[in-house]
């Protein structure tokens, strides 16, 4: 398109012209230079506006999309699958029963030495020390993560869980004392450490407005190496392939924390850290990521987590350090523990307690025997199997007392973590 | 005949395959201060894939092309007796000009997000658990938002460019100074001069001072300066004919220095404040409000506080072929628009000087904050 129109001598355009629309042969006369200049008028203004409000909207889309996500379990659930290396065959109600006495553990678990290894431990501290202000959030933690197990780290919420945590991975400095991961100083030598490490810290997060595949995507590169190429296996090993490539916004709470796991696996980490990863789980949510745990634990790979759960870390780990206001009160192999702890024991309401409580003392088949107002109290040994509350059944019937219950109590790492930590808000 | 298993993930083992001579191990590069290219590619992805943001990108820095430009090639077309082309030196001048205020507002959006976004969304705490250096995880930010802005404003720009060449009015022969007097397009200082001494009655007309009271009106003087009278020569010139093609490319440098000055200084800020908005606002008030404030009013004892704006620093620095947004009386963006500088001129090494403070200055705050920050 060429111009019919020549002109000599043009004006600026002035606040009448904002789009020049009227910039006609007519309008072409002699002004001089500078007098007019363009008068941007309303219409930047109302550009400005628009990016102000669309601003506005994409934030309070994201914090929908937040929201949203969080409360939707039930997609959640249908899209759930077992992970690859989860047992055909699980809970048909997700859940174990809590107290069920001499019912055998999920597995069996490792055995666990806390001597010290040759590579180091997994995870050291020697007088580990975070303050926030007057608060001593992680209070002179002496910590020794063997290698190859699951180790439960279990608190009361506001126990200083997390803060250890970020403080081992150096996203906070610490106050004082020493850390290393797999043998490797941190902070000293972090990337170096880290470069063998997968962690949640809180709770899984990612950019919800990229798919799964591209969130991983985005973590591997970060890491390197051959990240990039585990993107795919990780997504198959948690069984998030099929929604890979659906924008997290739309994730369940479910699917992050799974999502939260490959990203873990991006880096074939020697030591996983997991903060809390039942939380915001469903029952078979949970069940699937113990299932996880296990497994990767089984690979040879040291899993950390963190918990107030105490049912799964004593079904998940193999040892288990008790932590309350910020310092470690105990640590050790859960067996040992639980064995510290006492004896479970089996209520019995029957005719006859004080003949019965004699019958069994003789037998030489309880720990003890003690008659209360409720009846009799039979302390059973360390170790003791369901078959000897069925034995003492079988011998009081025997002897001719009538039994009308037994009531099995069982004296559970739970009923110890209570006996020795304090209540956040009481004083210690 | 079997097939070859798919990759599977590479199994955990203490005994790791060695690192093949001339590689660096990960662990080693985790820890270096330059990004990768996939670490800045995903960064770029991480951008991109933001819809709204994108959308205000495409609004801001080529919307406004598209829509003048767009509307007057259109009523030219169907109405060429009452509309004229769609090019021409005041039109380039004012979307170049909105270019300019637009192209740093949204740089300083992009930026501010770019800055924000891992620590918003939660990530940023996952980038630093890989190993990461965060000095790397901020340097890659950089490359990924100019290599969305960048691209933005050459198509914005560039169809202001090929409009004014190909649909605008042709170029003059002549340059129309003052009082109706054409004087001969292109010519240089010594031209000029040549030419008034030939028309020494056309010259007084053309480059009459102002009338000064007790002297008659418009008289010219023998005093004249010869540089006085260029410069009002090719203030007419820019004002009337399109700029040349060294010109133009001149100006795109100089409006891709203005956007990336914007990304940086949100990136820094945004890094620094950990909020995208607050960021934001405070850049946008820089431009519209702060600067041409500073650029028109001379605060006494503070010129030199006034001239640290990098907004002035850049105004000076502005082509000589672009005019300002704003001539004298009202009008622009809220404060009157960039360009119009009603202060005295800052020598060219304070000029530069500025403008690679701000750069230097944001760049290694925001980095600081992002080394040190709790993840």
């Amino acid at each position: 398109m060429t111009s019919r129109h020549p002109v000599t001598t043009i004006t600026a355009m002035n606040a009448n012209h904002v789009l020049g629309l009227a910039h006609s042969a007519a309008a072409v006369k002699d002004v001089p230079p500078g007098a007019g200049g363009f008068h941007v008028g309303i219409i930047p203004i109302a550009l400005l506006l628009f990016v102000l409000g669309g601003i506005g909207y994409s934030v309070s889309r994201a914090r929908r999309g937040r929201t949203s996500a969080q409360h939707d379990d039930e997609w959640g659930r249908r899209e759930q699958r077992p992970p690859a290396a989860a047992p055909t065959a699980p809970e048909p109600s997700g859940v174990a029963p809590a107290h069920d006495l001499g019912a055998a553990p999920a597995r069996a678990r490792r055995d666990v030495s806390f001597e010290r290894p040759a590579g180091g431990w997994a995870v050291e501290t020697h007088g580990l020390t975070k303050r926030f202000g007057s608060n001593v959030a992680v209070n002179d933690v002496e910590l020794s993560v063997p290698r190859g197990s699951a180790f439960g780290y279990l608190g009361p919420n506001g126990a200083g869980k997390t803060t250890l945590i970020r403080t081992l991975l150096g996203l906070t400095r610490s106050n004082g004392g020493t850390t290393s991961l797999l043998g490797i100083p941190v902070p000293a030598e972090r990337s170096r450490a880290l470069a063998a490490v997968g962690a949640i810290v809180d709770e899984p997060r990612f950019h919800p407005h990229l798919t799964g595949r591209d969130n991983l995507r985005l973590l591997a590169a970060a890491r390197g190496g051959d990240a990039a190429r585990r993107i795919a296996p990780s997504l198959e090993r948690v069984g998030l392939t099929e929604r890979a490539d659906h924008k997290v916004s739309s994730y369940s709470m479910g699917m992050r924390q799974r999502l939260g796991v490959a990203s873990c696996l991006l880096g074939d980490p020697k030591l996983l850290i997991l903060d809390e990863p039942m939380n915001g789980l469903d029952p078979a949510g949970m069940h699937q990521m113990r299932e996880m745990i296990v497994s990767l634990a089984d690979e040879g790979r040291t899993v950390m987590l963190s918990s107030h759960l105490l049912d799964e870390v004593e079904r998940t780990c193999d040892a288990v350090a008790i932590v309350d206001r910020g310092r470690v009160i105990r640590q050790g192999p859960i067996d040992e523990l639980i064995r510290a702890a006492g004896t479970a024991s089996v209520q019995v309401d029957c005719a006859d307690p004080a003949r019965a409580a004699r019958l069994i003392d003789d037998a030489g088949i309880a720990a003890g025997t003690s008659l209360t107002d409720a009846g009799l109290t039979v302390a059973l040994p360390a170790a003791a199997s369901r078959e000897l509350v069925a034995d003492i059944n079988r011998r009081l019937v025997a002897a001719g007392i009538s039994v009308y219950g037994l009531q099995e109590v069982r004296a559970s790492l739970e009923d110890w973590f209570l006996s020795v930590t304090t209540r956040l808000g009481e004083q210690p | 005949m079997t097939t070859p298993a798919p990759a599977a993930e590479p199994l955990l083992s203490e005994e790791r395959s060695p690192v093949p001579p001339g590689r660096t191990p990960v662990s080693r590069r985790l820890g270096a201060s330059m990004p990768t290219w996939p670490l800045i590619a995903t960064k770029h992805l991480e951008l991109r894939k933001r819809r709204g943001l994108m959308i205000t990108v495409a609004v801001m820095l080529i919307g406004p092309a598209v829509l003048v430009l767009g509307l007057r090639l259109a009523f030219h077309l169907f109405d060429p007796a009452h509309y004229g082309p769609a090019g021409d030196p005041s039109t380039f001048d004012a979307i170049v000009n909105l270019l300019a205020e637009f192209g740093f507002i949204i740089a300083a959006v992009v930026g501010a997000a770019a800055g924000t976004t891992d620590l918003n969304d939660g990530v940023f705490r996952y980038l630093v658990i890989t190993g990461r250096s965060r000095l790397a995880l901020y340097l890659a930010r950089i490359p990924a938002g100019l290599a969305i802005l960048i691209p933005a404003l050459a198509v914005a720009f560039s169809m202001v460019c090929l409009v004014t060449a190909y649909e605008g009015t042709p170029q003059p022969a002549t340059v129309s100074v003052a009082n109706g007097v054409s004087v001969p397009a292109q010519l240089d200082q010594a031209q000029l001069q040549a030419w008034v001494s030939a028309h020494p009655r056309q010259a007084a007309q053309a480059f009459a001072p102002s009338p000064v009271p007790g002297s008659g009106p418009g008289r010219p003087t023998k005093a004249q300066d010869i540089a006085t009278e260029y410069t009002n020569y090719t203030a007419a010139e820019d004002a009337q004919l399109n700029p040349a093609a060294n010109e133009m490319f001149k100006i795109g440098l100089w409006l891709a220095l203005e956007v990336a000055i914007g990304f940086l200084v949100g990136l820094g800020l945004g890094a620094l404040t950990g909020q995208r908005t607050l960021s934001t606002i405070l850049l946008i008030g820089l431009e519209i409000i702060v600067t041409p404030i500073l650029a028109r009013v001379q605060i006494p004892y503070f010129l030199n506080g006034q001239r640290l704006d990098v907004g002035i620093a850049m105004d000076q620095l502005r082509p000589a072929a672009l005019a300002p947004a704003t001539g004298p009386g009202p009008g622009g963006l809220l404060f009157g628009g960039r360009g119009a500088l009603g202060i005295p001129l800052m020598p060219t090494w304070a000029m530069i000087s500025v403008i690679v403070g701000w750069i230097v200055v944001w760049s290694a705050v925001g980095a600081w904050r992002m080394m040190t920050r709790d993840a």
